[in-house]
């Protein structure tokens, strides 16, 4: 049987569409997908819905995007707000805003600035990590980490002050990987082989195998060496 | 404590990996996600595995690792553990139709004495069986292949081989060679068979199923 070329699906303007195997998908403007999505390519513009999984090799987004089911791709490139109930898989993430993961995120590469909360198990490669808003998550675990806080200038510690939401933190149960490089992070526990504590953090409890810096001033409740 | 869970820590203390390559190998499936056991402990939650499984697969993994990526090994792992442990008695092994009766008569003296094959055991005969039934070799090169396996297979040491089944000028030889591998023979070589242990393991895994 010859193989049909897989169709686009294009929404401009206030539309819906159902779910499919697609080569492109591109919505602008405010599109509401029912049904599971696989596609080549996705681009979604302005406010998107999606009522089920989405599977697709490169994903671009701009503005809100709300997935009902799992979002598994190769490369995604993300601005604006995400909402995912399911899980997160893929490569490689770039991302410039919030982003809302409910299940497990499981990622090569995370890199970006904003906020991001992950209710299960944050699972990568490597993160690298400006953080603009409030981020949280039940579990990391990595090969390298580095959280950093953006802007240290007055507006933001005012604006922090009035919105928490603003404020630039990361809130952990358990981060555990190899190289762990933390900034305004409070974290039950710490576990790693080099862990580095900046300033602004708060940590229950450090295990660390061959070094550990802290930032003169920063509480840490229990440091312990792990010997070989 | 359970003695048969080991914790993610002293799993780490025992097998020299970091966090980093334990998170790795479970993104990549190549360590399921059902083998982590959460539990409380007095310094909050904690993770165990089951201690046999999770060091037998993170052995085979560090000893496949070389030459392979992360995608293709996970192919190769997908549930070999757990055949690892089956052990099939003689009528059993006939009656699913894994062995035929007559190899099994002939070659079926691997157990000293116990009454059930294990999986290393039932690897050999299936590949004896495979060849001979496939008519490409005699009973008494069946009967050198069997010794050939006995003796020489438990040295990969739970690595993937390839086997190699060549005849020149009439004469039989067996090669193993660590995979994967590729071999080159002069003119007067002619490679009969083969076979890989993953293929063999993947056919044998469709018939214990």
């Amino acid at each position: 049987m010859e193989k049909m070329p897989l169709s686009d699906l294009i929404i401009n303007g206030v539309s819906g569409a159902g779910g499919g195997t697609y080569d492109n998908v591109r919505i602008d403007g405010v599109g509401k997908v029912n049904g599971a999505i696989e596609a080549r390519s996705f681009k979604g513009n302005g406010h998107v819905h999606l009522n089920d999984d989405v599977k697709a090799i490169e994903v671009e987004c701009n503005g809100i995007m709300n997935v009902k089911g799992s979002l598994r791709f190769g490369n995604m490139k993300a601005d604006g707000l995400l909402t995912i109930k399911g899980g997160l898989s893929g490569e490689s993430c770039a991302l410039n805003g919030m982003i809302n993961v409910k299940g497990d995120c499981e990622l090569e590469n995370l890199t970006g600035r904003g906020g991001f909360t992950v209710g299960g198990l944050l699972s990568a490669g490597k993160v690298e990590f400006c953080l603009q808003g409030q981020s949280k998550a039940n579990e990391i675990g990595v090969e390298s980490l580095v959280i950093r806080q953006e802007n240290k200038g007055v507006w933001s510690k005012l604006w922090s002050g009035m919105i928490p939401k603003l404020k630039p933190e990361l809130r952990v149960g358990i981060i555990e990987g190899d190289y762990i490089d933390l900034e305004n992070t409070i974290a039950d526990i710490v576990r790693g082989n080099v862990v580095m504590i900046g300033p602004g953090c708060s940590i229950g409890r450090v295990e660390y195998r061959s070094k550990l810096t802290v930032y003169p001033g920063v509480r840490i409740m229990k440091e312990e060496k792990i010997s070989e | 404590m359970d003695k048969d869970l080991i914790s993610k820590k002293e799993l780490l203390d025992l097998t020299g990996i970091s966090y980093g390559q334990l998170y790795r190998w479970k993104r990549k499936k190549l360590i399921p996600e059902d083998w982590f056991i959460r539990k409380s402990t007095f310094t909050g939650q904690e993770t165990f595995f089951p201690k046999q499984t999770i060091l037998a697969r993170i052995h085979n993994i560090i000893n496949m690792k070389d030459g392979l990526s992360l995608d293709e090994l996970a192919d190769k792992l997908s549930d070999m553990s757990s055949l690892n442990s089956t052990a099939l008695t003689a009528e059993d092994i006939v009656s699913r139709n894994i062995v035929s009766q007559m190899t099994l008569n002939k070659f079926g003296n691997l157990t000293s004495g116990q009454s059930a094959y294990s999986f290393e055991q039932l690897i050999i005969l299936y590949t004896v069986d495979y060849l001979l039934s496939s008519g490409e070799m005699s009973l008494e090169e069946a009967e050198l292949l069997s010794q050939t396996l006995v003796e020489t297979a438990a040295k990969f040491e739970g690595k993937s081989w390839d086997l190699y089944f060549v005849r020149k000028m009439g004469v039989t030889s067996f090669i193993l060679a660590l995979s994967p591998s590729e071999l080159v023979f002069d003119e007067g070589v002619r490679l009969v068979n083969k076979l890989s242990l993953g293929d063999l393991l993947e056919q044998l895994k469709g018939k214990l199923s």
